[in-house]
Order: C-alpha cells, then structure tokens, then sequence
C-alpha cells in the first residue's frame, strides 16, 4: 500500500519587498494563483481536476490571508472540485506544507498534492492586527510573547554573536545572492508576473503595469560601513538592526508532489523528493535556536549523519540567529545559503520553507548533491528540518 | 504722470476683510524654513521657494528634485532642528516647495509674500522686481529684514505694491520667540498696518509691535545695546565671563543662558554684524562707544571662536575620560580656557533666596558688593538708553517693553523694571553716576507723575510722552490680564497659596502660585473652595489657570513621599482619594469649568486638564502622565481616563487593542506632548472639548469666554459613566507582553514592567475573563490601589527621594 512521493514541479513568485516593492499591492491569494498557474503549465499531462487538495502554508491567518485563505486560493487558481487548507507553522509553514503533501500520499490518503505557502507581509502585519497572548502563559512568562528581534539578541547573547559577525553575514548574504542573481539563478523557478496598479495622481485615477521578475532584496550596494551605520531597533545597546536582520516580504512557493502511481501514469519526472522533516520546541526567548534541536532530530528519523548533507539552506531570520545555529548545531558555513540567504532575499514567511526548497534543489543540481536541508527557526520556539534527495 | 495714476488705482482691502489662506515665503535659510513652518502651524497653505543651485550640469539642471535641492534641503534640516519648529510633524505637509526659476508664478494664489532671502539691497530689490511680475494686485508682500531700511528696498515699485509693503521681522525660532516688530513705510496703507498687528497678534500667536523705520528697529537695537554694555562693564569692572552670566541671567529675569551663553547660541559673528551694524548706523547715539567691538571679540572671531557651531565660543564643552562633560570658559583677558565654576558673591546668593521678581529686582538693586554695583550700572546703562530713544524709534514706552519681553525674553521689559525699583530714586542714582537720562523722565517726574504704568480699575496704563498722560495700551483693554486683575482686587477667598478671583460676567478663576505651580493640599483646598462659591453663589462657572509659565509640574509629591515613609497608607488613601475627588469634581460639578493650560502641563496638572470641561490650551503646552518617572501611576484620575478614552474610541468590529496599547505606552513611557496639537495626538487633549488659542496673551480672556460659551449653550453636568468598556484579560495579556519586551529590550528595568503591569491592570479593569462594562468609580478604585501598593515599593520611594532632592530623575 505504501507508496514514495515524488516532488515532480516547482515554482514561485519573485520575492517583492514589503511594503514598497512591486507585490505591495498584490494579495496574497493572487500571488498564489500566479505560483500555482504556473506550476501547472509545467505539467499540462495534469488534469487540475484530479488534484487532491492544496495545503498552503501561511504565518499570518487574517484580514487577506483570513477566511481560510487555502480555500479562496484553491477557487482562484483551480476548479472548483479541488480544496485547500491552511497550515501555520510560522516561518517553518512552507515545510511543513511538502511534510504533509508527501505523508499522505506516502499513507495513500491522496495521490496529488499542491503544497507550499504564500505571504504578503505588506497586506498583513506581523503579528496580525489582533494580538492576544494567552492570559495565563502572559501573565507567568510575558517575555514568551516578545518580538522575534529580541530573541535574536538573546541568542546572540547565548553564543556570543557580535555585531560585526552579524553584519559581516549579512553582508555575505548580500554579495552572495547578487552573484547568483548575476549568473542566472533562480529563474528556473520563478514566474513572472504582471502588476498592474491602479492610483490617484494629481486628482485623477491612473494606472501603471509593470513586470516584477526578479527578487527585489538584495542589494549591490550594500556596504560593511553601511550596514556597521545601522541603529539597533529591538534592544538598548543591543545589535540586531534592520540591515543584519531577514527583510519582509510578499511571496508565493508552491510544488507539485504525486504519488509513484501517478508518475508512471502520466510518464511524469520526480525533480525531488523529501526524504523525512521534524519539528521541535525550543524556550520561546531564544526561539532563534530551534534548529539546533530540529536538525539532529530530522537526521535521526532518515537514519542519516549531519555529513550525509551536501548542502543546507538555513533560514536567516537574523544574522545572529543564524550565526548561533551555525555554531550550536556545529554545521559546516561553506555549506549553507551558498546563493545567499533571507537578510539579502527576503523571509515571506509561510511561503519561505518551499522557496528554499527550490533555492536547495536548483543548487543541488548544479553541484551534484544528492542530499539536502532547509531548516528554519519558528516563532513561539520551534525549529523544523526537512531533508530532501535530489532526484 | 504713470505714478499718479498708479497711485490714484490702489485698491487697499480693509484690514477687517482681509483673510489670509495662502503664504509665500522667499528664501528658506534658517529664518525662512522656520517662518515657512510657524505659518505651517496655524494652519496656512505654505508656498517655499529658493533658488536652483548654481553649476547644475546640462542634464541634471532638467531635474525638478535637484532643481528644488536647496529649498528641499534647507526644509528637511529645519525639520530636525532642536528645538522643534513644527507644532506636530504632520503639519509640515501644507507646505510646497519650489525654486524661483520654474515656481515664481505660484506667488500669483498667495495672499501674502514674505521674502526672507539675503540681506543685501540688490538682492533684495532683484527679487522684489521679479515677484512684481506675477503678484496680483492686493497682494501683501513684506520683508524680514533685521537691518535694511524698509523704505530703500521699493523703489521702483508699482504704487499697488508699496501701499501693501512693509517690513514683518519675526524673531528666531519663530515659534517660540513671540515678537512681530511691524515696520510701515510712509506709502504703507495703514489698513495693511492695522491688518498685520491684528493678524500677527490673533492668529501668528505673536506679541505685534509697531516700529519705526530706524537701524535695527526696537528689540535688536535695544538687545544689542544691553549686551555690548555688559561686555563693556564686565571688562571695565574686571568680571569673569561666569561671574557675567551668573548675574545676567534669571537674576534679573533675562533667559537662563543669560548673555554669554546666549552668544554662543546665537553665534558671535552674528552678534560682532549686529553690534558693527548698529555703531556704523548710528552716528549720533549719545553711548555710540559702548556699542564699538572690543579687540579681544574680534580675535575670538579671527580664531572662529563663534560658539556652537564652531564647537568653541565663550565656553567649550568637552568629553572627558568615560564620556563625561566638561565645561570650561573663557578668560577674556588671556583668550585661554579654564573650568567653569559657579561664581558667589552676596547678590547672587541673595537672589537665589528670593522667588518673587520684583520683589529680588528691588532688594539686588540695593546691594552694595561688587556684583550690586555691576547690576545697577548695567541697569542705568539701559534705561539711559531706552529713555533716550524715545520718540526716536517708538513713541510710546510700552512698545519697547513689549519688543524686549517677546524678542529677547526678558520676564520685565526696561520701563517696568525701572518702575519696580522706584523711577525717581533710580534717575537720581544715575544722575549721580553721570548717567544721562531722556529729558521726557525729568518732565514726568516733575509733573508728579511718578511711575511709567499704572493700574486704574484693573486696566494697565502707560504714561504716553507725547501728550503727558497716562493711557490705555490699545487692544488690551478686553484682555484679561490676571496679574493686573490680581492687583487691583480683592480675591474672592484665598489661601497662603491661592487665590480665588472674579473675572466678571459671573466667572470665576482659581490661580496657585507654587513652587513649579505644583498641585499640593492648598492648592487641592482652593479649587473645591472656588467650586463650592461657583456653585452657592451664583456663578455661572469656574475657570482654572494662573499667570505663572507653567499650569502645573504635577501633584507635590513631599507628602506623599512623607506618608508612605511612614508606610501611613490610611493618610496615603485619605489624600490621593480627596485628589480623585478634587479632579472628578471639575467634571461633574454643576457648573462648567475650564482649564487655561500653557508650559508644563504635567502628571496632577494633567489630569486636571483631562476632566474639566474644556481646556484653552496654549499652543506651548507640555502635556503627558509622567508620574512612571516617580515610580507610581497617574493617581488622580488619569489612569482611569485613558481607560474611558480607550472606551470610547472603541467601535463595533473593532480590533480594539492598538486603541488601548498606544494609551497604556503614553503612560507607561510617561510620554509628554511637545505641543498642544501633539497633546490631541497622545490623547491627552481632546479634540472634542478642548481648543488652542495661538496668543497666550488671550488665554485667560478666552477662558473665561468658553465658560460663557459653556453656560449659554445650557450646561448640564456630566453624570458619573457606568458603561466604560474594559477589555479584562484579552487586554492584559497583550499588555504584559509588551511591558515584558520593554524590559527584556532594556528600555525598562523590572520595576518600571511591575510599575507597567498595574497601568495595565487599571486600563484592563483588572483579570476580569470577558470584556466587561464598568463604572468610573470602579477604576477610580484600582487606580487608587495600584498607587497606594506602589507607596509600599522601596525602588518606588527612592525615585520620588531623588526627584525631591535633586530633582533628577531616577532609573532603577
């Protein structure tokens, strides 16, 4: 009965910078529709109506991304047979979207699956429009419920992070996701799309349309002194800024996983597939650590060592968070975000664990790799590790 | 024959039509930008315009934004300049910006042009041909210039445009110094005079005085006079430059940073041009000498010694070891540096004992020391002068004390000065010294005539030289003027502190003269008293304000530091209770009550504002719950306020909690408005019911006004709430979070989080599990308790220690 899932097509919108980058304006649910319309163009031997269900990972559950947003995706970009549900891991969703996909096709409950995420951090705070702790949890540990920048500086604080080590990765981060930008990656994945907006200049109603193709957050300019310039904004004396730290953004990622039945049927060609992934909780006040914990438990579940690992993409957060895991999980840095991270790229939050699937795998291809990682922090104290086989 | 004709077409609108909606303002240098803004603050439509830069290359010259670049960057500097031009940062949107090359024609929808651009005739006179070619006629159009004659700057302008010409010197910052010197030219229409000391008085919120056409006017001439003679006296009488500024600071009821300190803020060069101007255009000054620059001035200029902005001026602040500051002044003799040190002498530490003014000014005119000899010599000195320029550069007296109390700060101008220490006694002392003194003094005196004003029947009157009699100061004979009041009736009740007056038409007025106007037991006992006139005795309402700069720093907190010392906590609830009941009290009393509120506006002072029915409020006003500073909550009503605000800002749908977390962080960060309009921004003013009156001089008359107001619309108390929306523990949680973040980001320490979690407590009205509809009274109640627990707390009682004896405040 039991059969393997295969991730058989990827793809995803450009990462937009929030809030003043070309997906400002474009909701959550249509960066999806584009991700999705593309990722089915890939296989057109699919019939859209045989999809199973789409599970969309996604932080912020309200205001656009409300409703059960999964559902109003899956209306927009597929017939009207096809489900959706919304998962929220927070910053691990985009992961945990491909776990689900392949663990029910693997138990046979489905045969094909669009999973992923999609976040417009434009459109939706944060911490949503809404924030209420749980009274009992606040009122014994309020420091659960501080902002995720302050737990950077805790966990800087735990491994001994200094500010220039911080911005000497971001800058890293920077440099290296101009480099790959400047040699053609990424576009294998991405779709571009088109905006169009609709304004008032002057008094009158105008329009404008633009392509937005290309990830918008890393900068050519960025500059060890610039970023050395930078104030902390989360802590006194802290040293977490807004140049070392992940940037917000608006995404959509999304795979297609079938099951072996399915590739056969349809003669289709498994790009990946994911091996296993695990979450663990951490202290909420050093959230930042929670791949510490999730690697060696992932890799413990594949029966695999840590350098069975080719290649990991681990999600920048903060620099210092990421400096941290590095240094409490004892991982090899040549390895990891070798095309640069979430400080140059942007973190679209639900969408981001599918997005650096396909930043793993596309590199995976190019070095010859057959095994991969993407581990990411999650907010609340949990850290997730999915390991993938290139395929 | 064109001219005559010109002239027989000038059509002057009467200075009561006129309206003025948009403002042009040539120039954006520091003056500029600033005036650009103050005209912002009252509400105007702003056009600022400069010139394109010069050498802008082919390409970059079709560029609108680096075309407009000195006029764009002048106003971002501006903007962040200390101290803050801006009533509220958002109003600085009403201003457009342009340069004169592409936006002159702009000036064609203003009603008034300012020009504020170098101080060289050519200029001036090149810009003014050009703002001819697009003016309308009608338009006004003035200078701000400080010191080129008015009437050289028109020449060869239409007879439309002198009759609405004359010079509007505005003193900088704009928006704290009050004055408007006013300078007509013979063609000015005196409908546009009038409209200018009407308009800059009511609505640019300034003191307005007419001058005459004469080097520097009156307020620089004068304030250049008085510091060049105390560089003079000081070298003549062999002072330091500390022993200087001790003396002529708020001593005699100059500004704090008295001359030298001033200097170095305003700039030595500026005051070496003024100073130079003022010797080379006055040629037949009687003290000419006094104004010439000494040569050691001009070798602080040589070396670039001009103060602030060159870092080092007649004081030089240094960081230490540890980045600790020092501060060291100059020896005017040796041009070397040595540390500041506070000078003593009898006079400086007997008008340390003194509070009153008058009261200091007449016993340290009596000082025998050296420091007593310095004063007085530098007194006659200025009254020498000022009694010799009139009708020179005023007619009346009471101008030039206008010019000096809103242009340079003085508390006294240098008439009511003289007056204090006694006219006659002091022109015979300068008699004696060899002092000259203005012929119209001896002819006063003479005639018996032995004070400059005078009150009669609570009015102000001056004594006009040209006719020899006393008169009324135009305009202000409406003005309340509660100082004039006070003296010359009898309170209706009064306390040591308080006073309780008739302002007439049935309203009454409760004034405290504290210590920082601070809110203590007398004061508390005075406002129930006048309350409890108003309300048996047929008054139509109560209004609550005072003379001093301050409405109030907050509640006095010597007792309550004395009690809970004692750990007294039945006293402690017996006071904070009577407090609650005092500040409730002007809300639900049956008569109407208004708060006239300026300066600081603190904590006690505050909270009073919140609950009465309305609040004048000038637009200097320092508002804010800063009572987490002294390691309690706002105990008065305040806390329990906020909790109603946030209530009633809340709407069906509503997400309801940034409403009560951006109250909770107001009081929590004991956040304080820069400005009344900043003070509607935090919530501590209320759009609703409270207003600003731009003039602080029409505050009390206005106060009384919206009493009136109140009482003719048919005013019926507001009843006690009972429907006061309070979000329990939904609240709670969000809020102690976020005190949590504050500490764990080290912008709080753990005792400013527990004092955040019972600012929470009361906000949330308490752990209830559901959104719940609760009384006033109830939260009175909380915050009642958390105030008193706090009393208990040790770190709680070492802030308020520390504010009491050093008045600094203490982070622990």
């Amino acid at each position: 009965m039991s059969q393997e899932a295969y991730i058989v097509a990827a793809s995803r919108t450009a990462i937009g910078k929030a809030k003043k980058g070309g997906f400002r304006f474009t909701t959550p649910v249509d960066l999806a529709y584009y991700a999705i319309t593309d990722l089915l163009a890939k296989l057109p031997q699919l019939d859209p109506k045989r999809v199973d269900d789409v599970i969309v990972g996604n932080a912020v559950p309200e205001a656009e991304q409300g409703l059960q947003m999964a559902r109003w995706v899956a209306v927009r970009s597929l017939p009207v047979e096809v489900p959706g549900v919304s998962v929220n891991r927070y910053c691990g969703s985009g992961v945990e979207t491909i776990a689900l996909a392949t663990a029910k096709i693997r138990a046979g409950m489905a045969d094909i699956i669009i999973a992923g995420g999609t976040e417009s951090m434009s459109l939706v705070p944060t911490v949503g429009f809404k924030t209420v702790p749980n009274y009992s949890i606040a009122n014994e540990h309020p420091d659960y419920y501080i902002g995720m920048g302050l737990t950077a500086e805790n966990v800087a604080d735990k491994y001994g992070i200094t500010r220039e080590q911080a911005d000497e990765f971001s800058f890293n981060s920077h440099q290296k996701a101009i480099a790959a930008i400047e040699n053609g990656k990424f576009k294998e994945f991405i779709v571009p799309v088109e905006v169009e907006e609709v304004y008032v200049e002057n008094g009158k109603r105008k329009t404008k349309k633009f392509m937005v193709s290309q990830d918008e957050g890393p900068r050519k300019d960025t500059s060890k002194e610039g970023l050395a310039a930078l104030k902390p904004v989360f802590k006194a004396g802290g040293q977490v800024t807004a140049g070392n730290s992940s940037q917000t953004s608006d995404a959509a990622a999304f795979v297609m996983v079938v099951s072996e039945r399915v590739v056969k049927e349809l003669g289709l060609t498994p790009i990946a597939r994911m091996v296993t992934s695990a979450s663990v909780g951490v202290d909420p006040t050093i959230m930042g650590v929670g791949p510490v914990a999730a690697i060696p438990k992932a890799l413990k579940q594949a029966g695999m060592n840590l350098s069975d690992i080719g290649l990991i993409e681990l999600n920048e957060a903060f620099a210092a968070q990421a400096l941290g895991v590095i240094k409490g999980a004892e991982l090899n840095a040549d390895i990891i975000n070798v095309n640069g991270g979430a400080v140059a790229l942007g973190h679209p939050l639900g969408a981001s664990g599918t997005y650096l699937f396909m930043k793993l795998l596309e590199e995976q291809k190019s070095r010859n790799v057959q095994y991969g990682m993407v581990s990411a922090c999650i907010g609340g104290g949990q850290g997730i590790a999915g390991i993938f086989e290139k395929l | 024959m064109e001219a005559v004709a010109d002239k027989q077409t000038v059509n002057v609108i009467p200075a009561k039509s006129r309206k003025i909606k948009t403002v042009a303002v040539l120039g954006s240098g520091v003056m500029g930008s600033r005036i650009a803004l103050h005209c912002a603050n009252i509400g105007l439509n702003v056009i600022l315009l400069d010139i394109v830069p010069f050498n802008l290359s082919e390409e970059d010259a079709k560029k609108p934004a680096l075309r407009n670049k000195i006029v764009n960057d002048s106003l971002a500097f501006a903007l962040k300049s200390n101290p803050n031009p801006v009533y509220d940062k958002a109003f600085a949107s009403r201003i457009k910006t342009g340069n004169f090359d592409d936006n002159l024609s702009l000036i064609k929808d203003a009603d008034w042009v300012i020009e504020v651009v170098m101080e060289r005739l050519d200029i001036k006179q090149q810009v003014f041909e050009k703002v001819e070619k697009f003016r309308k006629p009608g338009t006004l159009i003035t200078s701000n210039t400080s010191g080129i004659p008015i009437h050289q700057m028109t020449e060869g302008r239409s007879a439309d445009f002198k009759a609405h010409f004359c010079g509007t010197h505005f003193f900088n910052p704009p928006r704290y110094l009050r004055l408007l010197e006013i300078i007509p030219t013979k063609e000015t229409s005196p409908e546009v005079v009038d409209f200018f000391l009407h308009y800059g008085d009511l609505f640019l919120g300034k003191q307005t005085v007419l001058c005459k056409d004469t080097p520097a006017f009156i307020a620089n001439r004068v304030g250049v006079f008085a510091i060049a003679a105390v560089i003079k006296l000081m070298q003549e009488m062999d002072l330091t430059v500390d022993e200087v500024d001790a003396l002529t600071g708020t001593l005699i009821g100059k500004p704090k940073s008295a001359t030298f300190r001033t200097t170095d803020v305003v700039g030595l060069d500026t005051m070496i041009k003024v100073m130079k101007g003022a010797y080379d255009n006055l040629p037949n000054d009687e003290y000419r000498d006094v104004l010439q620059v000494p040569s050691w001035i001009l070798k602080m200029d040589e070396n670039k010694w001009h103060g602030d902005k060159t870092g080092q001026g007649f004081f030089k602040k240094e960081k230490g070891a540890g980045g600790k500051k020092s501060f060291s002044t100059l020896d005017w003799k040796t041009l070397e540096y040595s540390p500041s040190n506070r000078p003593k002498s009898a006079t400086i530490e007997l008008g340390k004992t003194i509070e009153d003014l008058p009261k200091r000014l007449k016993a340290v005119a009596a000082q025998t020391d050296k420091h007593g000899e310095f004063l007085r010599k530098l007194s006659y000195y200025t009254n020498a002068y000022v009694s010799l320029r009139i009708p020179e550069i005023s007619d009346e007296l009471y101008r030039i004390d206008d010019a000096m109390r809103a242009g340079f700060g003085w508390e006294l101008g240098p008439f009511e000065q003289w007056d204090i220490v006694g006219v006659a006694k002091v022109v015979e002392g300068m008699k004696a010294a060899g002092f000259k003194v203005g012929a119209w003094v001896d002819e006063m005196l003479a005639a018996g005539n032995t004070t400059f004003y005078k009150l009669e029947n609570g009015v102000r009157k001056y004594y006009d030289v040209a006719s020899k009699s006393y008169k009324s100061i135009p305009g202000r004979e409406s003005l309340i003027i509660l100082s004039d009041l006070q003296a010359s009736n009898k309170p209706v009740w009064k306390n040591a502190a308080c006073r309780v007056d008739d302002l007439g038409d049935g309203v009454l007025n409760v004034s405290w003269n504290t210590k920082m106007n601070s809110l203590g037991g007398e004061v508390i006992e005075a406002i129930n008293k006048g309350l409890d006139i108003a309300e048996t005795q047929g008054y139509k309402g109560l209004v609550l304000g005072h003379n001093g700069v301050n409405f109030s720093a907050g509640a006095n907190l010597a007792m309550v530091f004395m009690f809970a010392i004692d750990q007294d906590f039945d006293e402690l609830d017996m006071m904070i209770r009577a407090f609650q009941n005092t500040v409730t009290r002007c809300r639900f009393s049956s008569v109407p009550t208004v708060a006239a509120v300026k300066g600081l506006t603190l904590g006690g002072g505050c909270e009073f504002t919140m609950h009465c029915d309305a609040a004048i409020a000038s637009p200097e006003t320092y508002i804010g719950l800063v009572e987490v500073g002294v390691g309690l909550i706002p105990g008065g009503g305040g806390t329990k306020e906020f909790a109603l605000r946030a209530s009633d800002a809340y709407y069906a749908g509503d997400t309801q909690l940034p409403q009560l977390a951006d109250r909770f962080t107001s009081i929590a960060t004991a956040k304080v408005a820069t400005s009344a309009y900043e003070g509607f921004n935090i919530g501590v003013l209320d759009k609703k019911k409270d207003s600003v009156v731009l003039n602080i001089d029409r505050q009390m008359t206005e106060a009384k006004e919206k009493v009136l107001e109140l009482y003719n619309n048919g005013y019926t108390a507001p009843i006690m709430r009972q429907d006061v929306t309070v979000l329990g523990r939904t609240g709670l949680s969000a809020l102690y979070a976020g005190a949590a973040a504050f500490r764990v980001g080290k912008y709080a320490s753990e005792h400013d989080e527990k004092i955040a979690r019972k600012i929470a407590y009361v906000l949330c009205g308490g752990d209830l599990t559901s959104e719940s509809k609760v009384s006033e009274q109830y939260l009175l109640d909380l915050e009642r308790e958390a105030f008193l627990s706090l009393c208990g707390e040790k770190k709680t009682l070492e802030r308020i220690q520390s504010i009491l004896t050093s008045g600094k405040p203490l982070r622990n």
